[in-house]
């Protein structure tokens, strides 16, 4: 696994992580709410 | 008895679909216990009112197999509504929820050792025409109490199923899902004669209301008992606002009324309650003795006006000497087995951006977060037994003395108390205060309590105050209680401000059923723990990863030249420039451009500061070692070689943490429970704000000091 090559992955991992990031802020956006992440039990209690 | 002549035949059997029932009672009366048994649900409990504030569905299942609906409901002392949780019950009961299935039966949960006050809801809901199950519970704590319920007289008196019942020990639980699977329930027959002056008065709404307001018979006549009930009109009718010839007739008896000098409202309710007396004399054999019981005995030490807030500050100070004592092995393992890998991965792979961003970012990142899992569990474990045994309400009690002085309504308390945990919880719950001045307040307040993701930065701080030796445990601990207290007090402070300038009201009056104590539910207490170890895991392998992947991105990007040291590599990196930039703000607080990237990516959520100084220090790092975070931390200088964390330094950012508004998912819930961005964006400027300054005031006032 040569240097190019992790820097490739490494790049194409982070713009992965970020797209996630987005789409989720996105989501919660329009569905305000902690959208069950944040160790709090809103989503069951949204149910 | 004769059919009281709202009641038809008719709704009685079953309807051809899933049949759906509600679940409605007393607040804390066992309702959720009783859900989670019939569903197999985990929704959380406590032994104090408010837990439930919004409905919850769930599928139970008949001893055939059958499914059946299920809606937990919030507790309501009365389909009065005052509150918005109770609102929701009034709703859901009246067909008026448009997301909600109008229940076709109904379980109405009484608490069997005060059944006077229980059975007013009861009687209400009878009125509705629908068939009921009535479930006696806490049948066990009745007969500890002496009291004797005779179910088969009350069986007679209203006519419909009574299941003895101990929900917490799944008793009498096979017996009521029999009587839920009847293909046919009977309908009351119990006969209420309404007041002579107020019953033209209900015969006249009902006919309008479905006339005008198109409501079905039944509905109609309990709305318009409910109209003739509560004195403001525009509360009952909620989001079903009432036509205007309803309105009109309403106004017109109650004018005739005020003429007569006929206190309309308290006849209907009075007159209710003289027929459930009645029906409680006959049903209910009280207690030989009446003397105090042995939660009297206890409450008379733990809501003593001195004994009371002894217990409370030792039942803290257990509460965290267990956090910094029992946490320690695991904590050591965690770290540890987290160190391990990323030597592994590094000794595994070739240098390269891949491996950094695996070690570096990745396990940096998610691993300086998890390795707080056991004192998040302690935390939460410690909180469930005081849920589960009673001691919440009695902390509320002692409690309320001061908040009152605040301006702080007494239900408050609760929300108050659940935003330890987190703020958004804590935030829902305060659906149970009727003022929305009140509720207004404690929304804005609630996040100054210091919740459990503000527990790992608390505990980095801790950790990096002295350098080359460990905090002695009671300094510690000491330094946790003074945390939690200066958020706690802040709380009440900006509630006092805010009570006598933004929402200016009334002083609110404190009215909180204290619950006998019971033994802890340690089944209940351990599936809430693992719960939140869960959602705390899911939390670091998701967002906390995701944040932890791209700041390795941005410490790591643009490159530098070759040659430079990891610290100049990260100073011209993209985080580096937006610490550099932020530096001017925060260094009278003694913070540096380090510092600024956490203050910066912890807007997200609080803990994410420990992953993000994980991933800066480790991005420092200068051998292929894994340097544990707080040696790193000690280690850290700034330029002209003064240490970075300094005590004084660790002690501002803590309070910094106290005070600031870092949860972009608190704020998302703030504006959906305000229904507007002005009050979320005024918390944050205030929280920030407050935050930015008494950091600045104690910082300069300990540089002053020498400290």
């Amino acid at each position: 696994m040569n240097a190019d090559f992790q820097t490739i992955a490494a790049l194409v991992v982070v713009a992965l992580a970020a797209t996630w990031l987005v789409v989720r802020a996105v989501q919660l956006r329009r569905k305000p709410g902690c959208g069950g992440g944040c160790a709090c039990p809103t989503e069951k209690l949204k149910r | 008895m004769s059919l009281p002549a709202h009641i038809t035949a008719g709704p009685g059997a079953a309807p051809s679909r899933m049949p759906v029932y509600a679940l409605v009672g007393n607040p804390n009366c066992g309702k959720s216990t009783l859900f989670n048994a019939l569903t197999g649900l985990k929704q959380k409990v406590g032994n104090y009112p408010g837990v439930t504030v919004e409905k919850k569905i769930g599928t139970a299942y008949t001893q055939h197999g059958q499914p059946i609906t299920v809606i937990d409901l919030p507790g309501a002392y009365s389909l009065a509504a005052r509150s918005p949780d109770e609102a929701v019950t009034r709703d859901v009961l009246l067909g008026r929820r448009a997301d909600t299935p109008q229940p076709d039966r109904i379980l109405c949960i009484v608490d069997a050792t005060n059944l006077e006050r229980n059975l007013y809801l009861v009687h209400q809901i009878l009125d509705l025409g629908r068939p009921v199950i009535l479930v006696l519970n806490m049948m066990d704590l009745a007969a500890r109490a002496g009291l004797r319920v005779r179910v088969t007289r009350l069986e007679h008196e209203f006519g419909i199923p009574v299941i003895p019942c101990e929900a917490v020990n799944g008793k009498g639980l096979i017996e009521l899902k029999l009587a839920m699977s009847r293909a046919e329930l009977p309908l009351s027959r119990h006969a209420w004669a309404i007041p002579a002056p107020i019953a033209p008065a209900v015969t006249e709404l009902q006919a309008s209301l479905i006339a005008n307001d198109r409501k079905a018979p039944l509905i109609a006549r309990a709305e318009a008992l409910l109209l003739l009930t509560d004195q403001d009109s525009v509360r009952v009718a909620g989001s079903a606002p009432l036509g205007a010839r309803t309105t009109e007739i309403l106004r017109q008896w109650q004018s005739r009324w005020e003429e007569e000098g006929t206190d309309w409202a308290g006849t209907l309710v009075n007159s209710r309650y003289e027929v459930i007396g009645k029906i409680c004399e006959s049903v209910v054999t009280p207690a030989d003795h009446t003397g105090p019981t042995a939660s009297d005995r206890i409450d008379a030490f733990a809501t003593h006006p001195v004994w009371g807030w002894l217990t409370l500050g030792a039942v803290m100070m257990l509460l965290f000497l267990s956090i910094f004592t029992l946490a320690e092995y695991p904590m050591n393992f965690i770290d540890r087995r987290i160190a391990a890998l990323a030597d592994a991965v590094k000794s595994a792979m070739p240098e390269g951006d891949l491996r950094d961003l695996i070690t570096d970012g990745a396990i940096a990142g998610v691993g300086g977060v998890i390795v707080f899992l056991p004192q998040i569990l302690i935390l939460f474990f410690f909180i469930g037994l005081l849920e589960s045994t009673g001691y919440m309400a009695r902390a509320a009690f002692i409690m309320d003395r001061l908040m009152s002085r605040v301006g702080l309504n007494g239900k408050s308390f609760i929300p108050l108390l659940s935003s330890y945990a987190c703020a958004i919880p804590g935030i829902m719950a305060t659906r149970t205060i009727e003022d929305p001045k009140d509720r207004l307040v404690t929304i804005l307040v609630a996040p100054l309590m210091s919740c459990s993701a503000r527990l790992p930065v608390y505990l980095l701080m801790i950790a990096a105050l002295v350098p080359g030796d460990r905090v002695p445990l009671l300094t510690k601990v000491g330094i946790m209680i003074f945390m939690y207290a200066l958020g706690t007090f802040g709380a009440f402070a900006f509630a006092w401000l805010f009570k006598r300038t933004l929402l200016k009201g009334a002083p609110p009056v404190m009215i909180m059923e204290l619950p006998p104590y019971r033994m802890p539910a340690i089944k209940d207490v351990a599936q809430h723990m693992l719960e939140r170890a869960w959602l705390f895991l899911r939390r670091a392998g998701t967002v906390i990863l995701g944040i932890s992947i791209v700041l390795w991105f941005l410490a790591a990007y643009p490159k530098a030249p070759e040659g430079v040291t990891p610290t100049q590599q990260l100073a011209q990196s993209f985080a580096g420039r937006a610490g550099h930039a932020l530096e001017p703000i925060i260094a009278p607080l003694g913070f540096d451009w380090q510092i600024g990237i956490g203050l910066i990516t912890s807007f997200a959520a609080r803990e994410v500061f420990v992953s993000t100084m994980s991933v800066v220090f480790n991005a420092e790092a200068k051998d292929d070692d894994t340097t544990p975070l707080r040696q790193a931390m000690l280690e850290a200088k700034w330029p002209d070689g003064r240490p970075l964390f300094t005590p004084l330094v660790c002690f501002t950012l803590m309070i910094f943490y106290v005070f600031a508004m870092q949860c972009m998912s608190t704020i998302a819930v703030v504006r959906r429970e305000t229904n507007s961005w002005k009050w979320p964006l005024f918390q944050t400027a205030y929280m920030t704000g407050t935050a930015w300054v008494l950091s600045l005031l104690f910082y300069q006032a300990g540089r002053a000091l020498g400290l």
